[in-house]
């Protein structure tokens, strides 16, 4: 096995390394591929039985139980097996960050609060040992969100394809939507006895509130700045926070904002609605209280984690595992993502069971696979070339021993716009290498 | 002796000096003071103790002593006559709880203010007491009250005018915190003011202060840590004792024993000479307390929080006297509908329940005393709350009893102090009502050794209400009405309203001269009047210079006003609705559960049964479970008479799940991260039985979780493994029959890689220096047993000191507790292996052991378990390797192989964690199972009690709603020892009437808060609406992080250092 090691620069004390897999990419799709005898979920129709699906130059041009198979395919019999679209992540920073507790692998986050231009089709790193991870479960496509502290701006994201030589071939959008950390909303603190200091419900408003106007302004100034541009007769000096702030503006690109409790979503909503921008909430355990409002307004959601504790003591056990369901329930759009546990995507790869643990709490099951592959797809503005299987769309899809919500389900083989994924990751490389320690005599 | 009277000059001295009548040392300037010091306290009701009142009664007093009193006493000759008719004489009150006269430094930290952001500040050691000390600042038992004390008028005053007399004043910070004081409020020297020194050992579970600027953390960083430091210095006060005899004994062949002034203050504690007043900071330290107390029989009291009513049995029981606070906390706000959902039912429960602790305790039969202490303004709230705690049904006797006799007979002074009989000293304190039903009820003044204590309140006369005048050379109205207070006074007649000012002794105001038949309505007329309880003699003078006189008597009698205001109150009272004096769910807020005792029988039928044992997987089966254990496992089994019956058709059954790493349910830090080795600080002291996580992991399908401490360490701390036995104390957590457990940690947590630029120099820094660090305790634990063995085979003289740290080290060399070892590498794995191998170390289970799969072969050589994560990898540098299929290879490696959470959420599906073995290197799916049923039961030594479901074992077990391993299960019913913990349908109940309850308390607190509609009665509570608090914020991150990268900060905070979020996310790996 060839292994290309990089070590990268020793200094002022802190050792970094890197590794560069050598998995290879798969090249572009030159025959059609005609996979036959499977049972095909397409998602945006119907699970057809013993039914084939043929895709060349990367794109689907045939579904169904008798599709007519080119003389130069490559015929692959999937007797017994499953064909899905490919698992779409909707929430991570894949690419922007490899080990998190070491700084030089950290591209996540820009210093200051108005990175509304920081890009992170910049910074992703084609060649992290996170991406193979992840793709070996069946996700192939992410959106890459840069992260921002409270009440910032974040950056561009990017949506990519978890296969290719390079970000630009990746890309299935460099510059998706502009990341905003929504203020933390005050909470009342629980009171202890003792002669603790009045807690100042009017401060910490206003704290808040300040918060809010500052984005506000930010929002204004861009305005104010395209106007300028627009209207005025003196070319305008450069400034590279309004000018990526612009797309936003004109409703070209959504504005994902992330946000905690229930009064941080209700806030972002009204600020939203007023500044007339294509809102998309990234948000967890309490959408589900403000659904009637998200539905009315058309608003929706990234739901970034299923699978965690109730915000509060109080709350149900499976408070948060219902958020989907509930949702679903009030005709909210949504996507699931895997939240995962602060900025690290290690574990990209669990998206699945954090849709199966909805559906383990009152989602239909055919929802929870469409809360990670249509549903995701059509909230990132990719639906016209992923998330579904139709033909027209990329042929972005797995193929699976079963249902791929279940743990113990198999991915078998993949494919991104045609492109054949390899499977092996630094996982299964380091698995091959040390059973081989076991074996030798 | 011939008395002089020289009045005039008597007062000047009185004034900056007080009388000298009792013997002092203090030589006499100037002349000679000798006021007789006899009264006759005349007509008042006198409240001789918390039993006994008599009315109209006199009080003899002479030379600071009570001489004799009762209705048919006569004053003595030679007596000053206090005509106090009309007042009621208490015994002086007895704060049994204060700082009085301690500097800044030895009072309690304020608590953060909740408005702040940033780091909390820095905080300085408590100031010590100079000589020879003990080696941690937090230990200063020798510290001692008298030598710190300063009285403090102002101080003084403020308790005066509550009416106390008596104060026990403590140092408020440290571990040992030092000696207490017993003082009279007497405004006079500690020669004069102390009734009793040395009154108590004062102690708390204080943590070392915060240092951001020292390199290092400082010992103890944790709750566990102190309650470690505590059980050590108590030995070491006993090494002392024995080293000084056999010193005795043997002079001339020992060196001489070290000088410690903290140990010798700790002998009249060990020896039951004196007690220790504990405070217990929450519901859960009693235990503690109690804990400690048994392992070295020493005497305690408890200084309560407000949250005793939640454990009155226990405390019942433990026959401790408890000193309680009326820290009732304030109406919470929740005039916003988002924010209200961030209060739990539990705090909510509190806010209603909490004025009702001390009549509860009361009729549980606890004996208590009640202090200040903990309020924040005790100006308003003392008394305010008192009678809060009086309409909740404390009767007068019990409260003032714990303002009396019960703090006199806790301070040994009972003989002297806290009932007005004769003999006792002359402490009384006279209130113009009663105090503790009557609102404008005041103290007026205060008795103390004899002396008598001056209030203004007692001088105040109150001329508010409607007076009748009449006038000489003048034409005035003929009645007015008086409103307001000193400046901000008004006499009101007809419809003017003329500007008055009320002085302690007079009233001013002025009319013009038509209102007092004059002619002109321009020019003003001055008015004066002297008061008099009864009347007002006034004078006054036209704009002309005209004098005038005029007098004025009351039209309602002051009486009639008080009692007036006592019906005010009462009718206030009707309508403020009293709780059921009643806690029988357990803990407090949502979830809590009734007392439950196993069934006799509960047959479980027609169920698919995974026993992770050598049955297999048994289709269509049944589980009988007696008295709390499997009795029996087949098909067709026969339900015994009475026995539950559960069909479970369709379901599947399995093992309670265990979770061989945990960090959930432990109180105030995972982590003592004050010493590089910290053996002997134990889980088992700090189990958080009401931490929600427990209950949520038992509707997980979890029953059983090894409590470690965190990897701060390379020798951590003890383990604890518990059952979650939901409902019940801490004690009863225990797993008992569990193999003795220790923490010891590798790689880059111990070295601290990942704590921040301020920890650089701590030793180790590097995997090489973890090696010698251990090899160098175990060699220093090997030493002190060999130490031991020679003092007790006689071979040395000089007892060795008790050492908890290498004693608990000593343990692990002898095989008696094993290492559970977080490790990654694959080096740093060999290297302890070798070591464990070396000194026949017993290994329970390498935790995490990521890297496992490279060095299987060295784990199964020492017969260590494997405790790893399904699939965590690629957090930090050390986990770059990790695999998802380390569990499967070391499992076919022939490593005993558990998956583990390290996480209160992961901790909630080990069932799913357990399928990903299967996904990863292809387990069978039984085998996936055991490694979240029997295998962590092996590693823990608690096989013989739980782990699979056969015949004799504990009745631990889950009903799932489908396949375990299958991501859309989940549990229906979660069993431990035949009690049913966790129930889908119950729960779904327990939700409605919890929220009923919330819905209720939520619109009683609106309605308090004058949010609503208001009524008329409401207003008068207006004033309670400024104090509306609410306290501390939940912890922050500070301001100048940025919260992206908070998972770091966070990792810091939470997995190296001691804080732990009990409620939270628990990463530790």
């Amino acid at each position: 096995m060839k292994r290309t090691i990089a070590i990268i620069s020793i200094a002022a004390g802190l050792a970094s390394a890197t590794y560069a897999h050598d998995i290879v990419p798969g090249p572009k799709q030159t025959a059609p591929i005609a996979l036959t005898n499977a049972t095909i979920h397409t998602v945006s129709g119907d699970v057809l039985q013993s039914a084939g699906l043929i895709f060349d130059e990367g794109k689907i041009t045939a579904i169904g139980p008798r599709a007519d198979i080119p003389a130069d395919a490559r015929v692959i019999d999937l007797e017994g097996k499953h064909v899905y679209p490919g698992l779409i992540s909707s929430n991570s920073t894949l690419g922007l960050v490899e080990i998190n507790a070491v700084r030089a692998t950290r591209d996540y986050a820009e210093s200051g609060s108005l990175n509304i231009n920081a890009r992170s089709a910049a910074a992703i790193h084609p060649d992290s040992e996170l991406i193979p991870v992840t793709r070996a479960n069946g996700v192939l496509i992410s959106h890459v969100l840069p992260q921002a502290g409270l009440g910032q701006f974040g950056g561009t994201s990017s949506i990519i394809a978890l296969e290719g030589w390079t970000i630009e071939e990746m890309a299935l959008e460099t510059d998706a939507g502009i990341h905003i950390r929504w203020p933390r909303a005050p909470s009342v603190p629980g009171f202890r006895s003792g002669n603790t200091p009045p807690y100042n419900a009017e401060k910490a408003n206003e704290k808040y509130y300040e918060s809010i106007r500052k984005i506000e302004n930010a929002f204004a100034d861009g305005r104010a700045f395209l106007k300028a541009k627009e209207n005025g007769e003196e070319p305008l000096d450069v400034d590279l926070h309004w000018e990526a702030l612009i797309p936003a503006l004109r409703r070209e690109m959504p504005v994902f904002v992330n946000t905690t409790s229930i009064r941080e979503i209700r806030d972002a909503v009204q600020w939203a609605t007023q500044e007339d921008i294509d809102l998309v909430l990234i948000t967890g355990t309490d959408a589900w209280r403000v659904a009637d409002t998200l539905a009315a307004n058309d608003i929706p959601v990234i739901i970034n984690q299923v699978q965690s504790l109730p915000r509060r003591r109080w709350e149900s056990y499976d408070t948060v595992f219902k958020n989907a369901s509930l949702l679903h329930e009030k005709g909210v759009r949504f996507a699931i993502a895997f939240g995962g546990s602060g900025p690290t995507s290690s574990n990209e790869r669990n998206l699945p069971y954090e849709a199966a643990k909805a559906a383990a709490h009152g989602l239909p099951k055919a929802e929870a696979l469409k809360a990670i592959t249509l549903y995701p797809a059509q909230i990132l503005g990719i639906d016209d070339r992923v998330g579904s299987l139709e033909v027209g769309k990329h042929a972005t899809l797995i193929v699976t021993d079963g249902d791929p919500l279940d743990i113990r389900t198999q991915v078998l083989s993949a494919f991104v716009g045609g492109r054949e994924v390899d499977l092996s990751s630094r996982h299964t490389q380091l698995r091959d290498k040390y059973e081989k320690k076991y074996a030798q005599p | 002796m011939k008395k002089r009277l020289f009045h005039c000059l008597s007062l000047a001295i009185v004034f900056s000096a007080p009388t000298f009548a009792r013997e002092t040392t203090v030589p006499v300037e100037g002349l000679h003071q000798n006021t007789p010091r006899v009264h006759a306290l005349v007509g008042a009701t006198v409240v001789v103790s918390p039993d006994k009142t008599i009315e109209n009664a006199t009080v003899v007093i002479r030379d600071g002593l009570i001489e004799s009193v009762g209705a048919n006493v006569d004053a003595p000759a030679d007596a000053r006559i206090w005509n106090v008719e009309g007042k009621i004489l208490y015994p002086g009150f007895i704060d049994a709880y204060t700082h009085f006269g301690m500097p800044a430094g030895l009072t309690p930290n304020k608590p953060r203010d909740p408005n702040a952001s940033g780091p909390a500040p820095a905080r300085a050691n408590p100031p010590a007491q100079s000589g020879p000390a003990y080696w941690n600042p937090l230990i200063t038992p020798e510290r001692d009250a008298a030598e710190f004390f300063k009285s403090n008028a102002k101080d003084a005053e403020k308790l005066n005018d509550l009416g106390f007399a008596t104060v026990a004043t403590f140092p408020g910070r440290g571990i040992f915190r030092g000696q207490g004081a017993l003082v009279n409020l007497n405004g006079k020297s500690l020669n004069e003011s102390s009734v009793d020194l040395k009154i108590a050992q004062h102690v708390g579970f204080d943590l070392a202060p915060n240092r951001p600027d020292q390199k290092s953390a400082p010992y103890p960083s944790s709750l566990m840590g102190s309650i470690a430091l505590i059980r050590q210095a108590l030995y070491d006060a006993q090494w002392q004792k024995d080293f000084t005899k056999a010193y005795e004994k043997n002079p001339k062949t020992l060196e001489r024993p070290v000088e410690n002034f903290a140990l010798s203050e700790l002998q009249p504690l060990i020896n039951n000479d004196q007690f220790a007043l504990f405070h217990a900071a929450d519901e859960l330290d009693y235990n503690r307390i109690a804990n400690i107390a048994e392992e070295f029989s020493i005497d305690f009291a408890i200084l309560g929080n407000g949250y005793e009513y939640r454990r009155a049995n226990y405390l019942e029981e433990s026959g401790a006297t408890l000193v309680l606070p009326l820290a009732f906390p304030n109406t919470p706000v929740v005039d916003r509908y988002t924010q209200t959902l961030d209060l739990s039912l539990e705090q909510l429960q509190h806010w209603e329940f909490a004025p009702s602790n001390l009549a509860f305790l009361a009729d549980k039969g606890v004996t208590f005393c009640i202090t200040t202490h903990a309020l924040s303004d005790p100006a308003k709230e003392f008394w305010s709350r008192m009678r809060d705690a009086v309409k909740r049904g404390l009767s007068e006797s019990q409260a003032l009893a714990a303002l009396t006799t019960r703090p006199a007979t806790l301070y040994g002074t009972e003989n002297r102090l806290g009932t007005i009989e004769a003999g006792k000293i002359a402490n009384i304190t006279i209130a113009s009502g009663n105090l503790f039903t009557n609102a404008k009820a005041k103290v007026a003044a205060l008795w103390i050794d004899g002396d008598y204590i001056d209030k203004k309140t007692a001088r105040t006369i109150d001329i508010k209400g409607e007076w009748t005048f009449e006038w000489k050379g003048a034409t005035g109205f003929e009645t007015a009405k008086i409103t307001g207070d000193g400046a901000k006074a008004t006499v009101q007649f007809g419809d003017t309203k003329a500007p008055a000012t009320v002085s302690e002794k007079e009233l001013l105001f002025s009319v013009f001269d038509s209102d007092l038949g004059g002619k002109s309505d321009t020019d003003i007329a001055r008015l004066q009047a002297y008061i008099s309880p009864t009347q007002l003699t006034g004078s006054g003078f036209r704009s002309d210079g005209t004098p005038f006189s005029w007098t004025a008597t009351r039209n309602d009698s002051a009486d009639t006003e008080k009692e007036e205001s006592e019906n005010g109150e009462s009718k206030k009272q009707d309508s403020d609705s009293i709780p059921e004096l009643a806690f029988d769910r357990y803990p407090a807020g949502a979830f809590g559960v009734a007392r439950r005792e196993a069934s006799d029988a509960v047959l479980v039928a027609n169920a698919t049964i995974w026993t992770s044992g050598p049955d297999g997987v048994l289709e269509n089966a049944d589980l009988l479970v007696r008295k709390g254990k499997i009795d029996k496992i087949g098909r067709n089994l026969k339900a015994p008479r009475g026995a539950l019956e559960i069909d479970a058709a369709g379901k599947h059954v399995t093992a309670g799940l265990i979770d061989a790493h945990s960090h959930m349910a432990m109180s105030r830090g995972v982590n003592e991260s004050g010493s590089a080795i910290s053996v002997e600080v134990r889980a088992a002291d700090i189990i958080n039985p009401v931490n929600i996580n427990i209950y949520r992991q038992l509707a997980g399908g979890l029953t059983t979780a090894n409590l470690l401490h965190g990897s701060a360490n390379p020798m951590g701390g003890q383990s604890q493994v518990i059952k979650l036995r939901w409902g019940e104390d801490a004690d009863a957590f225990k797993l008992q029959g569990a193999r003795p457990g220790v923490k010891f940690a590798l790689g880059e947590n111990v070295k601290q890689s990942n704590w921040g630029d301020r920890y650089t120099t701590r030793y180790p820094q590097t995997r090489m220096g973890v090696e010698q660090f251990m090899e160098s305790h175990f060699s220093a634990a090997a030493d002190y047993e060999r130490d031991w063995n020679d003092y007790r085979s006689g071979k040395t003289k000089a007892p060795p000191r008790k050492n908890i740290r290498l004693e608990a080290a000593l343990e692990i060399l002898r095989g008696e507790r094993d290492v559970h070892i977080h490790s990654y590498r694959q080096d740093e794995i060999l290297m302890f292996a070798r070591m464990a191998q070396r000194l026949d170390l017993k290994v329970a289970a390498f935790q995490h052991i990521l890297e496992g799969y490279k060095v299987a072969d060295a784990m199964v050589d020492i017969n260590a378990g494997g405790s790893t994560f399904s699939d965590w990898w690629a957090y930090k540098f050390e986990v770059y390797d990790a695999i998802p299929y380390n569990g499967a290879m070391m499992h076919r490696a022939g490593v005993l192989t558990s998956f583990n959470s390290d996480n209160a959420e992961l901790a909630t599906r080990m069932n799913t964690e357990a399928a990903k073995a299967v996904k990863y290197g292809g387990l069978s799916e039984e085998e996936a199972l055991n490694f979240v049923t029997i295998n962590p039961a092996i590693q823990l030594g608690i096989d013989h009690r739980v782990g699979s479901i056969e015949a004799g074992k504990d009745a631990d077990f889950v009903i799932w709603n489908e396949h375990p391993l299958s991501t859309y299960a989940s549990v229906e019913q979660t069993w431990v020892d035949g009690i049913r913990r966790f129930d889908s349908s119950e729960h779904a109940d327990q939700l409605v009437a919890d929220q009923q309850e919330r819905d209720a308390l939520i619109q009683k607190a609106l309605a308090k808060q004058n949010k609503g509609p208001k009524s008329k009665a409401d207003e008068d509570s207006e004033s309670e609406k400024e104090n509306t608090l609410h306290a501390q914020q939940s912890p922050e991150l500070p301001a100048n992080v940025n919260p992206a990268l908070a998972w770091i900060y966070s990792a810091a905070i939470h997995h190296y250092s001691c804080s732990a979020n009990e409620e939270g996310h628990n990463h530790n790996h």
